[in-house]
């Protein structure tokens, strides 16, 4: 299966002009052929006039002079020969040039008058024949044939030469056609490798849209897709704005009722009730943000995100700085300058907020976040020298994200939500020792 | 502390003033950031607590808007969405700390206290200036490690003082510690209260670290750690 559109073309057309040279090279040697052999025929009937010019009867005799005006049939190994033979087919003369050969041909005088044909000899030479029937010569009755002869090596010579010269001319043109061919669908096609381009800008985030300065055929597919594109983007605007809504006028309420809870416990000693109060409004609250942020941060279909990763660690590393700057916190960031990760910005940001969250909160005082590329593979890992996770709790750790749903209240959820934002990039999140002596969370993306 | 609180919702801004006021704090509780630009021009504040989410000039636009005017109190933005964007926009702009909604009183009052001391460059929650110890949290005062007995105005006018200890202080910036923006004030109620804190400071052990610079204000002259 040939997947590139321009190599079939080219194929294509490659197959369909050697069809067509293969189709027209017999036609054009026939034709040259038939042309030849009438320029031949034309040219013996005037040698054999000639020689009837030059012909004379006297006393019923046929008398030829020793040399005739046409220099050929007076020296050997020019090719033409000339023959006269009288009715009965008795060879009555020959030209000087016939010397050397050795001609067997039979005349018949038939009343047919001219006739041009091609004869065969014995050791396999051919000839072209013009034989003229004459009745009167000089005004006295004579019955003569005459003949010149040709050999038809000269006629093959032309011809093979011909040949060679169409193989020749066609092969070239051939070449010349397919270079012009593809040179025409490198231009035809650029459209197409522009739009590729696009795609790809499109795809890496470079460009919003798909540029309209492409040919009549294109602009209804790259309308289309703009659309589409502007339609995804509007819609997942208005779907995270409605999300942000949402948490704002659910969130707000629930401080309230906190406040109010507070309240309470410190006024009227209700400090059961105001427990219970405050555990469910803990864990109302936790949903809300488990279930917005879920919703906002899954990934998008159409768009191929990838986001540089240093500024988005720098900015998120200058927050935590100055939120624990009593700490002292040493980061150190093995990270490429232009290195990318295939993720979106805003679900990034939340993946490496809440994971350096946990780091600079449970270290004591260094931090290393490194990535690396290896086999086709892409892994971020963030350390941290805080306590670790014991083994045995850390498969419950890595899929709290499930169970989030129906349980375990006043745990936090960001460790969810990395899960969930993982997954959802079909990435894997492991988590194991760092060597420097706390947990490592390791985020590994498959990048074929 | 002087506190400015923005919350656009009433109930809760109303729980904020009367909790941070319990807590011995002086709140300017208002709803929006036309509002709180107003209060940060009037007066001196030690610390706002700002929303994300409010109506009009939102709570981002306020912070910086805040800083441009080289306000340099610390400020504790509370998020609803509790989204990282939310919270790496809010401090790039000049916030300090985040605080996600709902939360529990007693996390923003740590919160507070914490940025409260690093702003006056205290990283304990203690000061100590000489024989005197105050502990922020508990908002007592001891002297040779004996309890002093000071009203809330006096241990405001105490901590603020110490807070800014080689520093003269205008009565004017101590009243405001006192009283919220608009209510009655009476000059002489700090020239009392000052009284009566020299008198304590000084008992058995002759400790004097207040003193008054005339036409300007008052002078905490022990250097405090």
């Amino acid at each position: 299966m040939i997947r590139s559109l321009r190599v079939r073309l080219m194929l294509a057309a490659a197959v369909l002009a050697v069809l067509f040279m293969l189709a027209l090279l017999p036609a054009l040697q026939k034709a040259f052929s038939l042309a030849l052999q009438e320029s031949i025929e034309q040219r013996l009937a005037s040698d054999v006039t000639t020689l009837i010019s030059a012909a004379r009867i006297e006393n019923g005799q046929l008398q030829m002079p020793a040399l005739l005006p046409d220099e050929r049939f007076n020296l050997p190994y020019t090719g033409l020969l000339g023959y006269i033979f009288d009715r009965a087919g008795q060879l009555v003369w020959q030209s000087r040039a016939t010397a050397a050969q050795n001609i067997n041909y039979q005349p018949r005088y038939d009343g047919r008058g001219n006739e041009f044909a091609r004869i065969h000899q014995a050791n396999g030479e051919e000839f072209f024949v013009y034989d003229v029937e004459i009745k009167l010569l000089g005004g006295k009755s004579a019955a003569f044939s005459i003949v010149a002869l040709q050999p038809v090596r000269d006629y093959q010579r032309t011809l093979d030469g011909l040949r060679e010269k169409l193989y020749l001319g066609f092969g070239a043109a051939l070449l010349a056609l397919l270079a012009l061919l593809w040179a025409g669908l490198t231009w035809g096609l650029r459209s197409l490798r522009r739009l590729s381009r696009e795609l790809d800008d499109l795809e890496s985030g470079a460009r919003d849209g798909l540029s309209t300065h492409h040919p009549r055929e294109l602009l209804r597919l790259t309308g289309s897709l703009n659309r589409l594109l502007q339609s995804e983007r509007e819609q997942r605007q208005r779907y995270r704005d409605s999300l942000d809504d949402l948490a704002h006028s659910l969130k707000t309420p629930l401080a309230v009722l906190q406040g109010v809870g507070e309240s309470l416990q410190q006024h009227n000693g209700e400090r059961e009730q105001a427990r219970v109060l405050q555990s469910q409004i803990e864990r109302m609250s936790q949903q809300i943000d488990y279930q917005l942020q879920r919703a906002s941060l899954r990934k998008s279909g159409l768009v191929r995100h990838s986001v540089v990763l240093r500024p988005l660690l720098d900015s998120l590393c200058s927050t935590l700085a100055k939120v624990y700057r009593d700490k002292h916190v040493d980061v150190t960031l093995q990270v490429p300058d232009q290195a990318r990760v295939p993720m979106e910005q805003g679900a990034l940001l939340e993946l490496l907020g809440n994971l350096l969250e946990n780091a600079y909160r449970l270290s004591l005082g260094q931090i290393r976040v490194s990535l690396f590329r290896e086999a086709g593979r892409l892994t971020l890992c963030i350390e941290d020298d805080g306590p670790g996770v014991p083994a045995n709790q850390r498969q419950r750790i890595l899929e709290r994200g499930e169970r989030l749903d129906s349980q375990h209240p006043g745990q936090g959820i960001g460790l969810a939500v990395v899960k969930d934002i993982i997954d959802s990039y079909d990435a894997e999140l492991s988590l194991d020792d760092s060597a420097l002596g706390g947990a490592a969370f390791r985020i590994t993306f498959n990048l074929e | 502390m002087k506190l400015l609180v923005v919350e656009d919702e009433a109930l809760l801004r109303h729980h904020l003033y009367t909790r941070l006021g319990e807590s011995g704090h002086v709140v300017e509780a208002v709803a929006n950031a036309e509002e709180a630009l107003y209060q940060a021009e009037q007066y001196h504040f030690d610390l706002a607590v700002v929303d994300l989410g409010l109506p009009g000039i939102s709570g981002l636009e306020l912070i910086t808007r805040l800083r441009n005017q080289a306000k340099t109190f610390p400020i504790l933005i509370l998020t609803a969405r509790g989204n990282w964007q939310d919270k790496v926009e809010g401090l790039a702009a000049g916030a300090d700390d985040y605080l996600v909604k709902p939360f529990q009183f007693e996390e923003l009052e740590a919160r507070l206290n914490a940025l409260l001391r690093r702003s006056s460059g205290f990283t304990q929650s203690t000061i100590a200036a000489g024989p005197l110890v105050l502990d922020l949290n508990r908002k007592q005062a001891t002297l040779d490690e004996q309890p002093l007995g000071l009203t809330a105005y006096e241990y405001r006018i105490l901590e603020y003082l110490m807070r800014h200890h080689q520093q003269v202080v205008a009565k004017d910036r101590l009243m405001e510690q006192l009283y919220p923006g608009d209510e009655e004030r009476d000059p002489n109620v700090i020239e009392v209260l000052i009284g009566r804190l020299r008198r304590k400071l000084e008992g058995e052990c002759g400790f004097k670290p207040i003193d008054t610079v005339r036409g300007l204000g008052y002078l905490f002259t022990e250097r405090c750690r």
